[in-house]
């Protein structure tokens, strides 16, 4: 069986040494085929193929290095009959090729907390890996919209700004009504040291007219001979290539885990096999670290032994007990949806509270975080006693994981909206008497500026988030492990040290993201803030992973998790788009700060600058626009998305085909070689006969 | 960079370069640290083609492979006697592979060979055996260990022989894409 190069790339194996075709294995089979033929690849001499192709076939032989040397030697002796200009284009391309090989390794260097990560994947496995590989998407992604939101909005207002002399064309209000157009934001009279510090945690105070937020950009339009700017324009078309931006990356990123995911057959099928001959981490050094992970698989192989268990005990069970295991899970499905709503409504009451009490010590600083510690509670306990109630619900470890995972994804993001909730029908009055927002459009008794103190609100919960994961670590984390390690009564050694349970922390991180996301248009540097709190709390659960926390009994699935995680960030990206385009759309904006001073809604802008664009380019802008462009570019994706999903299909069922074909295969071999045994034993016996 | 090495002459470095996934810095601080295995065998000057090789013990006593438990058949593979002795040639070869460059078909075939320990090309019931006890340091039960086999030889025997062939085990590996990461050795 000779190795074809060639055929690789055709074969549903990847395969080498790879099968000959159907019609080719019958013909070539004259011998029983359990000799060795498969352990001696031979090599293909075929001088028509490129030469560095030769090259990399070498590299990528199972031939011991001798065999290897003495093939590469004969290569070397065959000097083709080239021309000198095609041996100067070989030669350059060797260059070239060792040259990016080299620096590939280069760059290998530079990709952010490579070697951590895979110290971490080594120790704690795929899931743990996930995690971080997760907050480094993250922390990439915050510091590029960064870059994104500086260059267009932050250095263009403080050049305009440093340069306010009489040349720029500040647009000032026309219509000002008074009460609309009042805005103070710096205290007044003495102040006492520490409202520094809570000025620090709240953005109120000498934070708050500041780029940090909103109110402090002003609506400047510089238009000179040959460069113009419009600093309002600039500010909106930013945040929605910044949500745009960010759509893309996840959708890239999302396209490679499904990739994955259609790759291993979608399921996760091969537990056992796949455990046994790709679980153990050859990169492992230590003797505790070996010993961990042996315990780990250990404990894997026995936990989906048990599972198998559960499930044939599942399926004897008679209609009696299936009809009142049913009426249980109903019945613990009530109680922890009221869990649920009765944590709205105390989300929903304390941010009513939060935002009409006014004051500056400190029981103030703990109202204004009320909201924040309303939400981090509930995200606390609530999934703690669904994990207490599905211990009563009796399914198998695998669906309790799911269910736990998609009640906590339902609570946070659900409580994050019902506080943008509260806080937009405050703002436009639709708690309140009617009368306040008649003058404004917005109730501009509470809020002076709504925007900013939007703003205050993200940049609070954001804060919150982070001295919480602060807080669980020092506070929590340290002690039990010292506890753990140095008392030895049996109620802790049962309880035993910490485990990194990967989906709670990679919610945490998707509801800090979310954060971000509704708070970028209020609070321009929230992408900054979130990626040195990001980084920081890599750093610091990194130190807790390594000196805390054992390594997981159960190995998270890392490879549908991936794309699960990546689907529970678009959906707090569709949330925060939401609140962006109500925002812009509809409520009117604050008269007294901001670049949207003027205008009924933050939309405005775009209309009013399109009418100063030159003619050729509003006609092409409309005709994008009109029905003429849009219904055949809507036609032309539907032909596509159908050819790409036949595509899919025909090759799902090539995929199929192929494996049924294997099973084929190999039948045909016992058969044959059952024959091939028969007839030579009658062959012998013949000849005994003679 | 400048040919100022006197161990290898160019032809044998080049020859290293095209059959193994190292740059030329890296054969040679490979070289160092199988010689640092046993200093007086190794001399500095391959330039003749020594025929030396370093005992298996010595081997097996490297940091990185001191506690991998299949740190034998690892060896046993890649040797050219079949012992666990290695050459500078099984050495580099080793490595090479185990390296995360090489890719996953070659990585899958020799993953075959270790787990195959009675080098009868196919992996039966007593290897899967004798690979879950390393696995697992013999603290599985009888029972659970055979049931944990027959669900292995269930989900991955294609051909329905009773055992893996390295087809099979190849369609398997394909299914697996944490494969090229753990079967990786850095050095």
């Amino acid at each position: 069986m000779d190795w074809n190069g060639s055929q690789r790339h055709g074969s549903a194996m990847g395969g080498y040494p790879s099968y000959p075709s159907p019609q080719e294995s019958l013909r070539l089979r004259r011998r029983p085929t359990n000799v060795a033929d498969q352990s001696s690849p031979q090599f293909n001499w075929n001088p028509d193929r490129k030469e560095d192709e030769r090259r990399q076939d070498l590299k990528e032989l199972p031939l011991p290095m001798a065999l290897k040397k003495s093939i590469w030697q004969v290569q070397q002796m065959k000097i083709p009959a080239v021309s000198r200009w095609q041996s100067w284009k070989m030669q350059k391309s060797k260059t070239l090729k060792r040259f990016r090989e080299s620096s590939g390794g280069a760059l290998a260097y530079v990709a952010l907390w490579r070697r951590v990560l895979q110290k971490i994947g080594g120790h704690f496995g795929g899931g743990v890996q996930s995690y971080f590989l997760f907050l480094r998407f993250l922390v990439v992604l915050n510091f590029l919209s960064f870059l994104l939101i500086a260059s267009f909005v932050l250095v263009p207002s403080i050049v305009f700004q440093s340069h306010n002399s009489g040349n720029n064309n500040t647009v000032n209000i026309s219509a000002g009504k008074e009460e609309c157009t009042t805005y103070d934001p710096n205290p007044q009279g003495l102040v006492h040291f520490y409202t520094y510090f809570i000025d620090l945690l709240t953005g109120t105070g000498f934070m708050e007219y500041s780029y940090l937020f909103y109110g402090y950009y002003n609506n400047t339009e510089v238009i000179t001979n040959d460069f113009s700017y419009n600093i309002p324009l600039a500010y909106l078309l930013t945040a929605g290539f910044y949500f745009i931006f960010c759509l893309i990356c996840i959708v890239i990123r999302m396209g490679s885990a499904v990739r994955i995911a259609v790759k291993t057959g979608g399921k996760a099928v091969g537990g056992y096999s796949t455990l046994v001959f790709t679980g153990w981490d050859y990169g492992l050094q230590g003797d505790r670290a070996v010993r961990l992970k042996q315990n780990s698989i250990r404990y894997q192989l026995q936990v989906d032994l048990e599972e198998e268990r559960i499930k044939l005990k599942a399926a004897s069970l008679t209609l009696a007990q299936i009809v009142g295991l049913y009426s249980l899970r109903a019945f613990l499905n009530l109680i922890v949806l009221a869990l649920i709503g009765g944590s709205f409504y105390g989300i929903f009451l304390a941010t009513e509270f939060s935002q009409g009490y006014q004051g500056t010590d400190f029981v103030s600083l703990v109202v204004e975080y009320l909201p924040s510690i309303v939400i981090t509670a509930a995200n606390f306990l609530v999934p703690f006693l669904c994990d207490q109630i599905a211990l009563l619900e009796r399914h198998s470890p695998s669906t309790t994981v799911i269910l736990a995972l998609l009640r906590a994804v339902f609570l946070r993001m659900i409580s994050l909206g019902v506080l943008l909730f509260t806080l937009w029908s405050q703002i436009t009055c639709r708690t309140a008497e009617r009368g306040t927002c008649q003058p404004c459009g917005y109730n501009h008794t509470l809020y002076p500026c709504w925007e900013t103190r939007v703003g205050q609100e993200m940049y609070k919960l954001a804060m919150f988030d982070f001295i919480t994961v602060i807080a669980v670590m020092i506070l929590v984390e340290f002690p039990r492990r010292m506890v753990v390690d140095h008392c030895s009564c049996k109620l802790v050694k049962f309880v035993g040290r910490q485990e990194f349970v990967v989906p709670q922390n990679v919610l945490g991180l998707v509801y800090g993201q979310t954060v971000v996301w509704v708070g970028a248009l209020f609070c321009p540097l929230l992408p900054v803030i979130n990626t040195v709190k990001f980084v920081i709390i890599f750093y610091c659960k990194r130190i807790t992973l390594f000196y805390n926390c054992r390594p997981a009994d159960r190995t998270f699935r890392s490879t549908s998790s991936n794309f699960f995680f990546l689907l529970v960030l678009l959906f707090g990206w569709m949330l925060a788009c939401l609140t962006l385009i109500y925002s812009v759309a509809v409520i009117h904006p604050s008269m007294s700060c901001g670049p949207f001073l003027s205008l009924t809604t933050m939309w405005r802008v775009v209309p009013n600058s399109f009418y100063s664009l030159s003619d050729t380019t509003r006609e092409f802008l409309l005709f994008i626009g009109s029905q003429a462009f849009s219904v055949p570019l809507f036609m032309l994706s539907c032909v596509v998305l159908a050819y790409v999903a036949a595509l899919a299909s025909v090759y799902g069922q090539s995929v199929s085909l192929l494996r049924a074909q294997l099973k084929l295969e190999g039948r045909d071999k016992k058969f044959l070689v059952k024959q091939i045994e028969e007839l030579s034993s009658v062959t012998k016996r013949r000849e005994q006969n003679f | 960079m400048g040919n100022k090495q006197t161990i290898f002459t160019a032809q044998q470095l080049d020859a290293y370069q095209d059959c193994t996934f190292f740059t030329r810095k890296e054969i040679i601080r490979l070289f160092h640290r199988y010689r640092d295995l046993a200093p007086q065998l190794i001399p500095l000057d391959y330039t003749n083609k020594p025929d030396v090789k370093v005992p298996y013990e010595l081997i097996g006593s490297m940091p990185e492979l001191k506690e991998n438990p299949f740190r034998q058949r690892i060896a046993e593979v890649f040797s050219e006697d079949g012992e666990g002795n290695m050459t500078l040639d099984d050495f580099l070869d080793m490595f090479s592979v185990l390296s995360e460059m090489a890719p996953r078909d070659l990585k899958a075939y020799y993953a075959f060979k270790i787990y195959d320990f009675n080098n009868d090309d196919y992996i039966c019931k007593s290897d899967l055996e004798k690979t879950l006890n390393k696995l697992t340091r013999n603290e599985l039960s009888e029972d659970e260990s055979r049931l944990v086999c027959e669900k292995v030889i269930d989900e991955a025997d294609l051909d329905n022989d009773g055992r893996l062939s390295l087809e099979d085990f190849q369609h398997m590996i394909v299914r697996a894409p944490d494969f090229l990461s753990t079967f990786h050795i850095r050095i």
